[in-house]
């Protein structure tokens, strides 16, 4: 270690390059020559830069461990290390420079992130190096997922928003790719697209959470955001930003009606945590945005269970952890993100009670556990939160996988891609697979929360920080001072979102149950089903396909190769005794004392537990029995449809609800919901758009302009007919015209001012002569016509004058003028002047 | 067992087949490298590196393309060690000397090259297109001279001569930090546009590349004018080879789209000689003789009432060209019927232009109307630019008219940032300029490659390309994400420093913060248009019958596209090796305007007669000429 510290300096640890370039390495080699070095070397290169970058980041904690150490009891350390200076930005109302760095840093959080990324994504890779070894595309699968974990490291290890967004989209990239990698089917691309525009759509919220940081803080870094992070409660009006009217301006005139008698703003902490949130709920699949997660399993399983179970869906509530001293200076937010989490933990889990594809089933569980995440760290139980991402990651991914190598056996009977997922075609799985069913059914102990396993230590420490806790604004006391309120989350939420907590975590024991037992008791039923039907669906998997089609009587499902089921034991075993490092109920919190240092501060200042710590303290074995009833109860109504009645109370129950079943069949049509409205919506605007583009834009400014010059050509064209004699015709008219005009007399003035000396000044012409009347006696003053062209008239200020005009031309017709001149008419003298 | 096998005749799965000698060569030629780089100048051991990795990276391909695929990869490597903002400031201690006739050559040599290329025999293709290529090629080396000098705020490369002294035409040409890029982008991306046309255009030889030597040299001189008389001579010079290129070369409608090109063009461009003309006019009056001097006009103060009037006529010359809503629509006629070249061309660096002349003489000569209107026209860069072209693109059917509308949406952020007048936003919108001509410019090519093998751009005539051509559809999937913005690539950067620019900006009032919002809501859109255009083209079955066994790209369409992908990166990973320079001409400009509207505030801004200020400092020194000084004594 000593070794490691001359090497690598805490300000310039290198080690962190190495743990992001070592799986980029394998993308690169199995993305450009993977097919030409054959599946064996892909393997090898996927494993060995996969197995060197879990090494790499286990001596970087071991080192952080000993720095921490070092720092003393309750320090926040880190080891950081800049790539280079990236770019720079503008930020703050004075217009600073923000510098943004390629730069990356591992503290006590992403430590944990990066050990879970890199060893479950070890035992992931390593599993699919069975789970596809048939694939044609194998060299592409590795890259894609190679790739994958460099963008994940990437965004865990970022020391600012900036660099964590290139993870953050990057991972979102590679998601879109996994979705859709067998692309020969139109579904799977679609999942991928849809993945990507509702990830984009939480995008939008991180980027308008970025510039608005920025704009508060000056900073882009987590040390900098941290630092400035009280400028965003700045309670003047001018540093709230306002909704309505929109910035801050003022409507008036005809618009005036919209101007509202008080404005409507947040403060800077609501609207960047709101923003950020946006976010989290687009790559967490929380509501609104959860919709595209279940359409991911799409993607080959491994890639669920690395992807959309283990690591990326957990960002959001990584995200919120990385923030959380901005997070918490908004106690609204904060109400928002636990209500969001419990209502999605809720609403996931009802859909996941009668789904029949198993995949379909853990997708939902997904967005439910991920609920909790959200629930957890809503109330200000960050550390609980976190912890349920740690545990989740061993459980879930153990689960996907597990049903990744049922239905890798099944696959291998039905050959069809829906078919071989319908957990109605299983059953009695136990018997072939002893060591898939071992797991699996351990994982679900672990999910459904059964005493002493790692799902239970979390999932009840966040109902019971939800019931006890919540966020409350940091500068109260502060605030009331001033006279200026806030906002407080009312006294009966904390109780209703442990009860909905409580009653999602039944329903999770029951679907989790129902799963395990459909697919692993009873007797195998998919003897008979596939086959004929099914070989026209069959995409990605030809030669598997075409060794087994006509095989006769289809052979008994087999147990997975060593390759799939060690990370399977791994995995359980993590999920079995994983709870142990943060076992609340027990004081035995290592895992907790661990992460203090990052939420020791917001925790302190915006997290308060009702009726104090310690009344809170003797709430928790009571809390917990809640928790134990939700397994207990969930689990028994399981036990009792699906095995004692073996299925009979399930059916009878559909049928005697058909409408309600169907629409949670149906995912509570919801994807159909936004297709009316939001995607509707914009298609429909879309279309108006490309149709006045189409119509009126270049109707008016092309077609238009175009077809005018082509009309007033027309015309012309007809005036010029060729005929001589018309053409004589005009030239005399025009003559004729201009002959006039010389012959007739034109008596035209101009006047001007100066210091009260009006001159009066006649239009010269052909052999004219003037004579004036400049008295205004209604005589001229001398009644020969002379060449005098100008007159000088004095008019006193205030008054004005008549003068009279006569010309006469070399032909001797006469023509004659008035005008008025002085201060008073003076407007009215110009325009007579002018005739 | 391999379904993939047919695809690919050159592989061999299930082993490896990199053989020890393959890596002892590769060994030694990483010692040569070493070595020679060693002896040379250590800049050349990562472009080495670099150049034997791109020799590697396509080894589908013959020795002749894997050897310019390396090529090019080495002097990109170069390109960035040399530019790296550590190295530059090392090597800029010693003095460079600053020769004031590269741009004269840099216009020149294309121009004097379309000249000598009329008494070329018309029959000999081959002479022609290597001549061409020869020629752009040593105006690309040439413009990298410019890149030895520190930019910093000043102009360089002052070259000013007199003209017509009876009327103050001179020619004047220098360069900054901002025209830096553009030039560079030019005489980059039109020898690129070129090779790759080689390709696919067959008949009139000798005309095609006369347009193209003329429009290089048009966009070149366009791009360093100083002088606006010179200015507008280079601006309406380069007007006519895409004319003729879309009118002969182009789709079947293409008279039509020509002719709409033009005629829009066309009439932005006479109501600025107007302006131009009032301009020099105006400033004979004040000071005695007339100029057309772009720092002497810079001196000028008009009043508000004049000002407007002459900042509308050059903004609407500018805005038909970027183009801005709703002056938009001869854009996707013009792309969809020009051919591949002329599409690139005119993405990549005809529609700067029209941003860049913003930047430069807009804000430069009528500081108070431009801040006065930039905030209606911010509003419109953001709703008719980002949002509704972004909406438009994702309605349409054809492939090419997609990217068409993506380039007004693009464009729509460079404005924005430019009417933001922050450090960020300016910069921003420079860097989105090439950014833009790199991604779009790519995205052309890669419409072409698929239009040549096809003759279609429907989205409904394809599905499934993915599985016949893999290199194509990765090289696509590349450059889409290069224009959604994807982190990393070189379109995130702009546009991110565009809104955060946006956001801070004060010129833009109250709705500083709005109009950032919907910057950002353009993400959104961006990835629905472009991904949906990808998923109809390359994912699904194969339906078409058509579609089976096409070509994989090319020798030539992938030479011509791996620099464009090499910069993709690049500038997304290293944006310093570009906004270094680009940094101290945006901060000079806002300066500049800061100044201004700071002795002339709003909103009155400067009323009576017009006056002159003293020249700026980053002028280049006025040449003292006889007329000059006669005018001088005589006032």
């Amino acid at each position: 270690m000593l070794a490691l510290e001359s090497l690598f300096p805490n300000d310039n640890f290198g080690l962190l390059g190495l743990i992001i370039a070592l799986p980029l390495l394998g993308a690169i080699v199995n993305g450009i020559w993977g097919r030409r070095l054959g599946k064996q070397a892909v393997t090898t290169m996927a494993l060995t830069v996969m197995g060197l970058a879990f090494a790499t980041a286990l001596v970087t904690v071991l080192h952080l461990r000993e720095v921490a150490h070092a720092a003393g009891h309750g320090e926040r350390v880190r080891l950081a290390w800049t790539a280079w200076e990236w770019f720079h930005t503008t930020g703050g109302r004075s217009g600073a420079n923000i510098p943004v760095d390629l730069r990356f840093s591992v503290d006590q959080l992403s430590g944990i992130m990066m050990l879970v990324i890199t060893g479950i994504g070890f035992l992931i890779h390593l599993y699919s190096t069975a789970y596809m070894a048939e694939d044609a595309s194998y060299a592409r699968f590795f890259a894609y997922l190679n790739l994958f974990v460099t963008a994940m490291l990437v965004l865990v290890l970022g020391d600012n928003l900036v660099v964590l967004f290139i993870g953050w989209e990057g991972v979102g990239l590679c998601s879109y790719l996994l979705i859709g990698f067998w692309f020969g089917k139109v579904e799977n691309a679609a999942a991928g697209r849809k993945a990507f525009i509702a990830n984009r759509i939480g995008d939008f919220g991180l980027i308008i959470g970025m510039f608005l940081i920025a704009q508060y803080t000056g900073a882009l870094d987590w040390d900098g955001i941290a630092r400035n992070a009280q400028q965003l409660l700045a309670p003047s009006a001018g540093a709230r930003v306002h909704l309505w009217p929109v910035g801050g301006g003022v409507y008036q005139g005809i618009w005036s009606f919209l101007q509202p008698v008080h404005p409507l703003t947040i403060s800077g902490a609501t609207a960047v945590s709101l923003a950020l949130f946006l976010g989290c709920t687009g790559k967490s699949a929380q509501l609104p945005l959860y919709v595209w997660l279940p359409d991911a399993m799409a993607g080959p399983t491994p890639v669920s269970a690395l992807i959309h179970a283990a690591t990326m869906v957990t960002a959001g509530v990584y995200l919120i952890c990385r923030l959380n001293f901005v997070f918490i200076l908004s106690p609204f937010t904060m109400t928002v993100i636990a209500v969001v989490g419990a209502l999605t933990a809720l609403f996931a889990a009802t859909i996941a009670l009668v789904q029949n594809d198993v995949k379909k089933v853990l997708a939902y569980s997904t967005v439910s556990q991920l609920g909790f995440m959200f629930l957890g760290v809503g109330v200000g139980a960050f550390a609980a939160g976190f912890f349920h991402v740690f545990t989740h990651a061993f459980f879930k991914a153990c689960l996907f996988l597990g049903a990744g190598s049922v239905i890798h056996a099944m696959h291998a009977n039905v050959h069809d891609d829906v078919a071989s997922q319908d957990m109605r075609n299983m059953g009695g799985l136990r018997k072939f697979m002893p060591i898939t069913f071992a797991t699996f059914a351990v994982s679900t102990l672990a999910i459904i929360g059964t005493p002493f396993t790692s799902g239970f230590f979390s999932k009840d420490e966040i109902l019971f920080k939800a019931f006890t806790s919540h966020a409350v604004h940091p500068f109260k006391e502060k605030f009331a001072q001033r006279g200026l309120g806030v906002w407080q989350q009312p006294t009966w939420l904390g109780p209703a979102l442990y009860v909905v907590g409580v009653i999602a975590a039944t329903m999770t024991a029951f679907y989790m149950c129902r799963a395990l037992f459909l697919t692993f008791f009873g007797e195998f039923k998919g003897w008979t089903v596939g086959d004929a039907p099914a070989h026209a669906s069959h995409g990605h998997d030809d030669a598997h396909h075409d060794e087994h089609a006509h095989a006769g009587p289809a052979p008994a499902p087999r147990e997975s190769p060593w390759q799939m089921t060690l990370p399977l034991v791994v995995l359980a075993v993590g999920a079995l005794f994983g709870g142990w490092l943060n076992a609340a109920p027990f004081h035995f919190e290592p895992l907790g004392e661990w992460l203090e240092p990052i939420f020791e501060h917001s925790v302190k200042a915006g997290v308060e537990a009702v009726g104090g710590e310690e009344h809170a303290h003797h709430l928790m074995w009571p809390l917990a029995a809640g928790g134990v009833a939700a397994f207990a109860i969930g689990s028994a109504i399981a036990y009792w449809m699906y095995i004692a009645q073996n299925g009979a109370p399930a059916k009878k129950l559909a049928e005697s609800n058909k409408g309600l079943h169907q629409l949670l069949l149906d995912k509570w049509r919801v994807d159909e919901f936004y297709n009316a409205t939001v995607i509707g919506v914009t298609e429909a605007t879309a279309e108006t758009c490309a149709a006045v583009d189409q119509g009126i834009v270049d109707g008016l400014f092309a077609k238009a302009t175009s077809s005018s010059v082509a009309a007033a050509g027309f015309v012309l064209r007809a005036l010029h007919t060729g005929i001589f004699h018309a053409y004589g015709a005009a030239m005399v008219l025009g003559l004729g015209g201009i002959g006039w005009f010389f012959i007739a007399p034109h008596a035209d003035v101009s006047v001007n001012e100066k210091s009260g000396a009006w001159t009066v000044q006649a239009a010269p012409g052909m052999g004219y002569a003037y004579r004036w009347d400049a008295d205004g006696d209604g005589k001229f003053d001398s009644e020969r016509f002379s060449e005098l062209r100008a007159l000088t008239v004095t008019v006193e200020p205030g008054k004005s004058k008549q003068v009279r005009l006569e010309v006469k031309n070399a032909f001797g017709l006469t023509g004659s003028t008035t005008i008025t001149v002085g201060t008073e008419a003076k407007k009215a003298a110009t325009v007579v002047g002018l005739r | 067992m391999s379904a993939h096998s047919e695809t690919s005749a050159t592989e061999r799965p299930g082993a490896f087949d990199i053989g020890i000698q393959d890596l002892a060569w590769t060994a030694l030629a990483v010692l040569v490298i070493a070595g020679l780089g060693h002896y040379a100048d250590s800049a050349w051991i990562p472009a080495g590196i670099a150049a034997l990795f791109a020799f590697a990276t396509v080894h589908a391909y013959d020795r002749t393309t894997r050897l310019s695929v390396g090529a090019i990869g080495g002097l990109s490597a170069l390109f960035v060690v040399k530019m790296w903002p550590a190295v530059a400031a090392v090597t800029s201690a010693e003095p460079f000397v600053e020769s004031s006739t590269v741009l004269s050559w840099l216009i020149g040599l294309p121009l004097g090259g379309a000249v000598f290329l009329l008494f070329m025999p018309r029959q000999a293709h081959g002479l022609l297109k290597n001549l061409t290529l020869a020629i752009m090629g040593l105006t690309f080396a040439a413009s990298l001279v410019l890149l030895g000098a520190v930019m910093g705020s000043g102009y360089h490369f002052d070259q000013n001569v007199a003209w017509i002294p009876q009327f103050g035409i001179r020619y004047h040409v220098a360069l900054d930090g901002i025209s830096l890029w553009l030039v560079i982008l030019t005489t980059f991306s039109v020898p690129l546009a070129t090779f790759v046309s080689f390709g696919s255009v067959h008949t009139r030889i000798k005309d095609w590349v006369f347009a193209l030597l003329l429009l290089e040299a048009g966009m070149i001189g366009a791009f360093v004018s100083l002088d606006l008389f010179l200015f507008y001579v280079f601006w309406e010079l380069m007007l006519i080879p895409m004319y003729v290129m879309i009118g002969v070369w182009g789709g079947s409608d293409r008279i039509r789209a020509a002719v709409k090109f033009f005629l829009y063009t066309m009439f932005g461009s006479v109501l600025m000689l107007a302006a131009i003309l009032y301009l020099a006019y105006a400033y004979g009056q004040v000071s005695g003789t007339p100029s057309f001097d772009y720092f002497e006009l810079q001196r000028l103060v008009l009043p508000r009432s004049t000002q407007v009037w002459l900042f509308g006529a050059f903004a609407l010359s500018f805005l038909i060209k970027v183009p801005m809503w709703p002056l938009h629509t001869w854009l996707p006629d013009a792309h969809t019927e020009a051919p591949t070249a002329g599409s690139m061309i005119l993405a990549a660096v005809m529609l700067k232009l029209g941003t860049y002349g913003y930047m430069r003489f807009c804000l430069g000569l009528f500081p108070e109307a431009s801040i006065e209107w930039g905030i209606n026209l911010a509003a419109v860069a953001v709703c008719g630019g980002i949002l509704y072209a972004a909406l438009c693109a994702w309605q349409q059917t054809d492939l090419k008219r997609l990217v068409a509308y993506s380039s007004v949406a693009h464009l729509g952020y460079v404005m924005l940032g430019t009417f933001s007048m922050t450090a960020a936003g300016l910069e921003g919108a420079v860097l989105q300029m090439v950014n833009h001509g790199i991604s779009t410019g790519a995205l052309f090519l890669l419409v072409g490659v698929l239009y040549d093998r096809r003759h279609t751009r429907q989205l409904a005539d394809f599905g499934g390309i993915a599985s016949q051509m893999p290199v194509f559809t990765a090289m696509f999937i590349v450059a889409t994400m290069a224009s959604v913005g994807l982190p990393g690539t070189n379109g995130f950067i702009g546009e991110f420093m565009i809104i955060t620019g946006t956001n801070a900006s004060l010129r833009l009032g109250h709705f500083a913060g709005i109009q950032a919002v919907g910057a950002a809501l353009g993400v959104v859109l961006g990835a629905l248009y472009m991904l949906t255009a990808v998923q109809k083209v390359f994912f699904g079955p194969v339906t078409k019958k058509e579609n089976e066994g096409l070509q994989d790209m090319n020798s030539r369409e992938l030479i011509g596209i791996a620099p464009l992908v090499a910069f993709i990166f690049i500038i997304g990973l290293a944006p310093n090796l570009i906004l270094q320079s680009v940094s101290g001409a945006t901060t000079r400009i806002i300066r500049d305007v800061n100044e201004r509207l700071d002795a002339s505030p709003p909103p009155d801004y400067h009323r009576g007669e017009a006056k002159l200020l003293n020249r700026r400092p980053e002028a280049p020194p006025a040449p003292q000429t006889a007329l000059a000084a006669v005018a001088a004594e005589t006032k």
